[in-house]
């Protein structure tokens, strides 16, 4: 089966981390170039996220993670650079636009804070096995009903998506079109996603079923197949990573950034 | 207004959720397929949301971006789970108020839902990507008014307002198309008022 | 006193006006292999259900009458608790994964994690039942990427791990292969030697007859009699309540052999015993001549296919279809479903051609072929989407450009022919699976089309469905058109079609009437293919 999930197991030490861990740097890459203000402070958020994604043999897999953002940022840098409302020094020209200083670097701004967000993600995305954080995350408490909900989005949507094909097939060889006008491709949207719809919903019936007799819902605390390894690196770096936000916090305050 | 809230998360109600974000994402699959200038990519959000009420509407908007952001490491999904979870809400709340039942009251839902939608995801847009949207249409028309001078936040506005509602008031044309057919087997189990009766 | 106690029980699903169960008293004793037979629909898995408390609590609806499970009243205590105590396997493989584990092992764990069970305790009870299930070389697979057979054997090891006193099947191989059937049967065997108490539902009444100490029979949501095998595929009505009997028991009445107590033997071993006690002799029926027809209506010629380059399903193809109705038989994976897709032109063939009457096809479109070839695929539910029987049926006559008259007047005659009559107006997801499926065979019918296939149109159909579906293909056999199935039902085949084509890795093994296939058991080995249930037994008498 195809999974959607882009976790690899590469078997390195960011692998090993705990999810929370990963999760932590998010907050702290995310937070602390906002919180410092500083445009340098993303350059080496980013340098280091890239660091750790090599590190953890996975930088080939984040390329993919940065399309998403490139159009948006070429968006950004025309409408920010050619219209932003405080453009008044001319940077240069290509043709019959002028792109000003102000909305540049507002734009490059955004720009390496849409790539910093990525790249942190990314880190945590490609690294961390969905069921593993589900798992650490009800051992603390967090709902097995909100758990189940997650973990099965991974399982459940695969086979919906293989379905697409047959019900494709099936309304074609009725002699439904799917090609065409817009106003006959319009039409065609509702025999195709109908039955993902009904059956979607006449399966779901059975699967609450399937788990009701498997003892879903009890109120009693679960019990688990296995402890996570603890990792001598989760306390060491979590302690940093938390120091360096609070510095960030002090040093804006005391006014050493 | 507790009553339009009331939630049972029985396993059926649990087992929505999962199932919904698969209909969205097949609903996204086939208006590509068929390259439908929409994104109709909440018609699960919207069906969970008149089934099992607000507060499973919202679950199935919120954790359907959260689990896209996270798996395909798109964060730009990750960010609008607000903007689902507002849409899964409003749809919810109207649902539970009546406005499904007939197709002029559905276009209404859509109104709403589309409004929740442009009202949460302008502001994510300004301050995520300075006011555009990655829409072609939206950021043109955000482009134009900037050029024009109009502020910021009216601009934004506008290019949100453009893509969304359309989408919206397709999607709950469509929802309402499927839900008024869809057989009581089906929709008791989500019935949060229904008690077993006495045959004896 | 009785594990199952069951007095005047009554129900009725939300949005019913009849009720499912009608006034049922039984009780069943600790240790009991119970069978449940009946026609679809006749209130068997609703029964089921309300032994732990699915019915009423979770479909709600009405409800009267009392069920005790072993002094626990099932309608008030929670599933999540009543599972300690009653496990229940169903039909369908795939929705019974819980869809929250990504393997096999961890599937099967569900349960007793809810249950709290200690965590040495837990993995002890998951290695036994995966062992004794032969499915521990499976766990660490993903439990979506197994078959329908392995799938359903893990599902029967996640309730068994829980360890409930009683265990409920039903008709857990009513949607999966042969192959995928005998593998659950095995593990049903087991269960009836283990001491557990078993209620099975189950249409093969060959397998019901074997294993159950009593069968109850019922009708209507009510039951009409609650005996021994032998007793119950004695009666006279069964052809009323819409079962047939099982091959043994038929053969037996055919020749009036009955037993000690003057029943007809149910059981293969008795049949064979009593047949060679009374020293019978009996005819082998003969093979009809084939016979042969010259109009072509498709012409396969030197077809290549390969859904991944360099990985042929079919390579060098070459058949005739003329217009006696044809079923293909194999395994899994024989290429079955891929040549008459590409009949369809839902593939295009990689080299080679199909000529429709005079006409080649392989670069034709599923639209352009749509008015002339139907086909009917095997989920139902990929395809309905309408709200009212009659407009689904409606919808590919007016796609391929019938009027709206005409469009209404084939699909009438289709919803006559396939039993669907008074159900025009009704909801098909209002209707049960098998009633779908005859739903979806009915709106390509309705499509008047000169060609139809048929996948595996017998899966989930009852006696009286099967017998539905068999007279629709020799009705439009006799009116001239072309019928092509793609089944497993080797019983099915063997009493419906003119002929038949057995392949193997994407070739043509071989082919001709049901009974000079039947006879070759060498290449029907070769095809990992079982004889039809009356052949067996005429081989296993004449021996």
């Amino acid at each position: 089966m195809k999974s959607i999930s882009l976790y690899k197991d590469m078997g390195t030490w960011l692998n090993l981390m705990h999810p929370y861990t990963k999760l932590l740097y998010i907050v702290a890459a995310i937070s602390i170039p906002l919180i410092g203000s500083k445009l340098w402070l993303f350059g080496v958020f980013i340098a280091a996220s890239l660091v750790i994604l090599a590190s953890g043999k996975v930088l080939r897999h984040a390329v993919p993670l940065l399309a998403f953002s490139a159009t948006l940022i070429v968006v950004i840098f025309l409408v920010q650079g050619l219209f932003n409302h405080a453009n008044e020094q001319v940077l240069f020209a290509i043709g019959p636009m002028t792109f000003y200083k102000e909305g540049v670097l507002f734009a490059t701004k955004l720009g390496l804070n849409i790539l910093n967000m990525l790249l942190s993600f990314g880190i945590f995305v490609l690294t961390t096995s969905p069921e593993e954080l589900v798992d650490e995350m009800e051992k603390n408490g967090f709902s097995a009903k909100f758990g189940y909900v997650i973990n099965s989005v991974f399982q459940i949507l695969p086979q919906m998506m293989m379905t697409k094909d047959t019900i494709t097939d099936a309304q074609r060889s009725r002699g439904l079109e799917t090609e065409g006008s817009l106003g006959v491709r319009m039409k065609a949207f509702i025999p195709l996603i109908s039955p993902v719809v009904m059956s979607s919903l006449v399966n779901t019936r059975e699967r609450a079923i399937a788990l009701e007799v498997r003892g879903f819902g009890r109120k009693n605390k679960k019990t688990w197949l296995a402890d996570r390894p603890k990792h001598k690196g989760d306390k060491a770096i979590g302690a940093v990573l938390v120091l360096l936000i609070v510095l960030t916090i002090a040093g804006r305050v005391l006014g050493w950034l | 207004m507790a009553k339009i809230f009331k939630t049972k998360l029985t396993a059926a109600t649990i087992v929505l959720i999962p199932a919904c974000i698969g209909i969205n994402y097949l609903g996204k699959l086939f208006a590509s397929l068929l390259k439908l200038p929409l994104w109709l990519d909440s018609i699960g959000t919207c069906i969970g949301a008149c089934l099992g009420g607000p507060i499973i509407g919202g679950l199935c908007g919120a954790v359907n971006n959260i689990v896209f952001g996270l798996t395909t490491g798109d964060n730009i999904t990750l960010i609008y789970a607000l903007t689902s979870l507002g849409i899964g809400i409003a749809v919810g709340v109207m649902a539970r108020l009546g406005f499904m039942t007939s197709f002029p009251k559905a276009m209404l839902t859509a109104v709403v839902g589309g409004t929740a939608a442009v009202v949460i995801s302008t502001p994510l847009n300004i301050l995520f990507w300075g006011g555009t949207t990655g829409n072609v249409w939206g950021d043109a028309l955000f482009a134009f008014t900037q050029a024009k001078g109009m502020s910021v936040g009216m601009g934004s506005f506008l290019d949100e307002l453009v893509v969304d509602v359309p989408d919206k008031l397709l999607t709950l044309i469509i929802v309402y198309l499927i839900i008024k057919g869809l057989p009581k087997k089906l929709t008791s189990l989500y019935d949060v008022n229904t008690e077993v009766e006495r045959l004896d | 006193m009785a594990l199952i106690n069951i007095e005047n029980l009554k129900y009725r699903y939300p949005g019913y006006e009849q009720l499912a169960l009608d006034d049922i008293s039984l009780t069943i004793e600790r240790g009991e292999f119970i069978g449940i037979c009946g026609r679809n629909g006749a209130g068997k898995s609703t029964l089921s259900q309300a032994i732990i408390g699915l019915v009423p609590q979770f479909y709600k609806g009405a409800y009267g009458g009392r069920v005790e499970v072993g002094g626990i009243l099932a309608e008030k205590k929670p599933v999540y608790e009543m599972c300690e105590k009653v496990g229940l396997i169903f039909q369908n493989p795939f929705t019974q994964l819980t869809g929250a584990r990504d393997t096999v092992y961890g599937e099967i764990a569900f349960g007793l994690q809810n249950l709290a069970i200690e965590r040495g305790e837990m993995h002890r009870r998951i290695e036994t039942v995966m062992k004794q299930l032969d499915i521990w070389e499976y766990k660490d697979r993903n439990p979506f990427d197994l078959s329908g057979g392995q799938m359903q054997r893990v599902a029967i090891a996640s309730v068994l791990v829980m360890q409930p006193e009683i265990i409920i099947l039903d008709e857990p191989t009513s949607q999966l292969d042969p192959q995928g059937s005998e593998e659950v049967f095995r593990v049903v065997e087991q269960l009836a030697d283990s001491g557990i108490t078993v209620i099975m539902i189950e249409q093969k009444v060959e397998k019901l007859a074997a294993y159950c100490d009593r069968i109850i029979l019922m009708d209507g949501g009510k039951m009409v009699a609650f005996d021994t095998a032998e007793k119950i595929y004695s009666r006279d009505d069964l052809e009323e309540l819409g079962i047939e009997p099982p091959v043994y028991t038929r053969l037996a009445k055919q020749y009036g052999v009955k037993d000690e107590n003057g029943n007809y033997p149910a059981k293969l071993e008795d049949t064979v015993r009593l047949f060679a006690e009374k020293k019978i002799e009996f005819e082998k029926p003969v093979a009809e001549a084939p016979v042969a027809e010259a109009e072509k209506v498709f012409n396969i010629e030197d077809l290549d296919f390969a859904y991944v380059e360099g990985v042929d399903i079919l390579k060098d193809f070459c058949l005739k279809l003329d217009r006696r109705s044809t079923a293909i038989i194999g395994q899994n994976g024989a290429g079955k479903t891929t040549l008459v897709r590409l009949l369809k032109g839902l593939l295009k063939p990689a080299s080679g051609s199909i000529y429709y009457g005079s006409e080649d096809i392989s670069g034709k479109t599923v639209a352009m072929l749509a008015d002339k070839v139907g086909y009917v695929f095997q989920n139902p539910d990929d395809q309905i989407f309408k709200h009212n029987v009659l407009e689904e049926l409606m919808f590919g006559p007016m796609n391929i450009g019938m009027s709206e008259a005409d469009a209404k007047a084939e699909a009438l005659k289709a919803l006559k022919l396939m039993g669907l009559e008074g159900k025009e107006n009704m909801n098909p997801y209002d209707l049960d699976l098998h009633e779908r499926k005859m739903v979806a065979i009915a709106s390509v019918l309705a499509m008047d089309t000169d060609v139809l296939i048929l996948d595996e149109p017998t899966i989930a159909q009852d006696y009286s469905g099967r017998k539905i579906i068999g007279d629709m293909i020799r009705k439009l056999t006799d009116e001239g058109r072309l019928v092509i199935a793609v089944l497993h039902d080797m019983d099915f085949v063997e009493e419906y079609f003119d002929r038949v084509i057995v392949m193997a890795h994407g070739e043509l093994l071989c082919e001709g009437s049901a009974a000079e296939v039947y006879s070759q058991a060498e290449l029907l080995e070769e095809a990992k293919l079982q004889k039809p249930h009356r052949m067996q037994l005429y081989d296993l008498l004449k021996a």
